[in-house]
C-alpha cells in the first residue's frame, strides 16, 4: 500500500502533469486558508502544520480522514482531486480545544 | 499533415485513456485504503468486506503523509495544577489543582454535532460552602447549514476577548490567566443561549449570539462584573442579552479580533435597570521565534449610582460599581530553544494595566487600590506541544497609598490530551 501511495504522489510528475500546492496552517481553532478555490479536475496536494496540537483533517464527501502532527513534527499531505464542482467541506476531526467545532473550511470546486 | 494528424489523434486518445486509468485507479486505492483501515480498526461492518458494485465518488483525496495512526481517545480535556506563593505577606504557599476539565463530543451526522465541556475547579466541591465549582462550560448542539451560516444553541462560551474560547494551559503563557481576562472580561464567561456563526471567507468569521444577561447584583468594585455572571444556572433571560465577534485571519500567523456584550442587567432589581456594554479588541501575531499578543477592553455601566445605592438598601454595603472599567495587556515572547530540539522553551514578559474603578458615578469615588498593573515574567517550557511546564514572577501595584505591590511566585502544569 506504502508503494503504491508513493507511486500515485509520483503520478503527477510522471506525466507532466500540475499538482497545484495549497500551504495550510492549523490552529486553535481555524484552518488558514480556510476557503480554497480550484477548478475541477485539478490535483491539488494541500500541505498542513499545525502551530499547536494534533489536528485532524477531514473531508467527508471525499471519504479521506487524517492526523495533523503536533507543532515542529512535519507536516501531513493530502492529494485532492474532485471530478465534479461543488463545495466540498473539511473539518478538523480530533479533539482540539473548546471550538474544535468551528474548525472548519471548504473546497470550492468550480 | 496526413501523416502526422492520426498519431495526435492516436497520442491524445492514450493520453485520455492514460488519464482515465489514472483516475480510476486513484479512486480504487481511496476504496483500498478506506477498506484497510476498517479492517486494521477492526471495526469493518460486514457489508465493507463484502463484494460491492463500483462507486464513483465526487472527489478523491488520498492522505500521503500523515502523524501516527490516529489515537482517538473517547474523551479530551485538559488540566493546570498550580502553586502560589505571595513573598511580601510571607504567607504559606498554596497548591491547587485549580481545573480538571473533560471535553465530550458527537456527530449525529455531518452536520449535526455535540460539543460540551465540563470542569472541576479547585478538585473538591461540597454543597453549601465556599469550595471549588462544578461547572458545565460548553454543551451546544451545531447546525451546520454554510460555511457562512451555521446555528448553535445550548451552554456556550461568550465570544468575548483572547482567553475565554482559547483557554487550554498550552495556549497561554503563565500560571494565571492574564487579569484583564478575569476582572475586565471575566472568563471563564459561559451562559446558555442561542446564535448564529460562520467564515465569510477572505479570513473574516464571525459569531453572534443572544444569550441570558450579567445579573448586576453580583457586581462590585474589585472585580466588576465577574460576580455577575448567572453560569446557566436557571438563567433569568428577560431581555437575552446580545455578543458577537468578528475575527481576521487572512494573514498567515496574524490573528485580529473585536467583540461586543450588550444587555440588561437589572432584572432582579425593582428600581433600576442598568445597561452594561462590554467591546473588547485584540491581536495575535508570531514572528520567526516570537509571538506577540495584546488586548484592550472597555466596560461600561448605565445607572452605575443608582444601582449602587439601590445594592446598599439590600445589603448594607455598598458595592462601589463603577460606570466604566477598563484594561490592556501587552504580551511578547520568544521561544529560544533552536528549531531542532524536540523540547521548546519561550520567555515572556506581559504588561498589564486595569482599573475597575475607571470612572465613577456621581457622588461615588474611586477606590485606588483598584486601578492596577502588573509586570508578570517567567518562562513555559514545553517538553511536547500539549505538556506545558510554567513558571512566573508577578508584580502587582495598586495606586493607593495604603496597599504595597503584592509580589508573587508562581509554578504550574498544564497539559492537553
Amino acid at each position: 500500500m506504502r508503494r503504491a501511495l508513493f507511486l500515485l504522489a509520483g503520478l503527477p510528475a510522471l506525466w507532466g502533469e500540475e499538482t497545484r500546492v495549497v500551504r495550510m496552517t492549523a490552529e486553535r481553532f481555524v484552518f488558514t486558508p480556510s476557503q480554497i478555490k480550484v477548478k475541477r479536475g485539478t490535483l491539488v496536494e494541500i500541505r498542513i502544520a499545525s502551530e499547536d496540537t494534533n489536528h485532524g483533517f477531514h473531508i467527508p464527501r471525499a471519504g479521506v480522514a487524517i492526523v495533523i502532527p503536533k507543532r515542529g513534527r512535519g507536516e501531513a499531505k493530502v492529494l485532492f482531486r474532485a471530478t465534479e464542482t461543488g463545495e466540498y467541506d473539511f473539518e478538523c476531526s480530533k479533539a482540539c480545544g473548546a471550538g474544535h467545532t468551528q474548525m472548519r473550511g471548504v473546497i470550492v470546486v468550480e | 499533415m496526413s501523416l502526422f494528424l492520426p498519431m495526435w489523434l492516436l497520442a491524445a486518445a492514450f493520453a485520455d485513456d492514460s488519464q482515465q486509468r489514472i483516475e480510476q485507479l486513484e479512486k480504487r486505492i481511496a476504496l483500498l485504503e478506506e477498506r484497510l483501515r476498517q479492517l486494521e480498526a477492526g471495526k469493518a461492518p460486514a457489508a465493507a468486506l463484502a463484494p460491492r458494485p463500483a462507486v464513483t465518488p465526487a472527489a478523491i483525496a488520498t492522505p500521503v503523509e500523515s502523524a501516527a495512526a490516529e489515537s482517538r481517545s473517547p474523551v479530551s480535556g485538559y488540566m493546570d495544577f498550580h502553586f502560589n506563593k505571595d513573598r511580601v505577606e510571607q504567607s504559606p504557599g498554596v497548591l491547587d489543582f485549580h481545573r480538571f476539565v473533560l471535553l465530550f463530543g458527537h456527530s449525529f451526522t455531518n452536520r449535526i454535532k455535540f460539543w460540551s465541556e465540563l470542569e472541576i475547579e479547585h478538585a473538591f466541591v461540597e454543597g453549601r460552602e465556599e469550595k471549588g465549582e462544578l461547572e458545565l462550560e460548553q454543551a451546544y448542539l451545531d447546525f451546520l447549514v454554510k460555511p457562512w451560516l451555521n446555528f448553535r444553541g445550548g451552554m456556550l462560551l461568550t465570544p468575548v476577548g483572547l482567553i475565554n474560547e482559547r483557554h487550554e494551559p498550552p495556549a497561554f503563557n503563565g500560571v494565571e490567566r492574564p487579569f484583564v481576562d478575569t476582572v475586565i472580561v471575566p472568563s471563564t464567561w459561559f451562559e446558555s443561549g442561542a446564535g448564529v456563526h460562520g467564515d465569510l471567507g477572505r479570513g473574516l468569521a464571525y459569531k453572534l449570539y443572544a444569550m441570558a444577561p450579567l445579573d448586576a447584583t453580583g457586581f462590585d468594585a474589585g472585580e466588576g462584573l465577574r460576580g455577575g455572571r448567572q453560569k446557566g444556572f436557571q438563567s433569568i433571560t428577560e431581555r437575552p442579552a446580545v455578543t458577537g465577534r468578528l475575527e481576521y485571519r487572512g494573514v498567515p500567523r496574524l490573528s485580529l479580533g473585536a467583540s461586543f456584550w450588550r444587555g440588561r442587567t437589572g432584572f432582579d432589581l425593582l428600581s433600576v435597570n442598568p445597561r452594561v456594554r462590554v467591546f473588547e479588541f485584540d491581536g495575535r501575531y508570531s514572528f520567526s521565534r516570537f509571538d506577540f499578543r495584546g488586548q484592550f477592553a472597555h466596560t461600561g455601566v448605565s445607572q452605575a449610582g443608582e444601582l449602587n445605592r439601590a445594592l446598599q438598601r439590600r445589603t448594607g454595603v455598598n458595592p462601589n460599581v463603577a460606570r466604566a472599567m477598563r484594561g490592556f495587556y501587552w504580551e511578547s515572547a520568544a521561544r529560544v530553544l533552536p528549531r531542532r530540539w524536540p523540547h521548546e522553551l519561550a520567555l515572556f514578559w506581559r504588561y498589564e494595566n486595569f482599573d475597575t474603578q475607571h470612572r465613577m458615578p456621581d457622588g461615588f469615588l474611586p477606590l485606588k487600590q483598584f486601578d492596577r498593573t502588573a509586570h508578570v515574567f517567567g518562562a513555559t517550557y514545553y517538553p511536547e506541544p500539549d505538556v506545558a511546564l510554567k513558571f512566573d514572577y508577578t508584580i502587582l501595584r495598586t495606586r493607593s497609598q495604603l496597599f504595597g505591590s503584592l509580589h508573587t511566585v508562581n509554578l504550574g502544569m498544564g497539559w492537553w490530551f
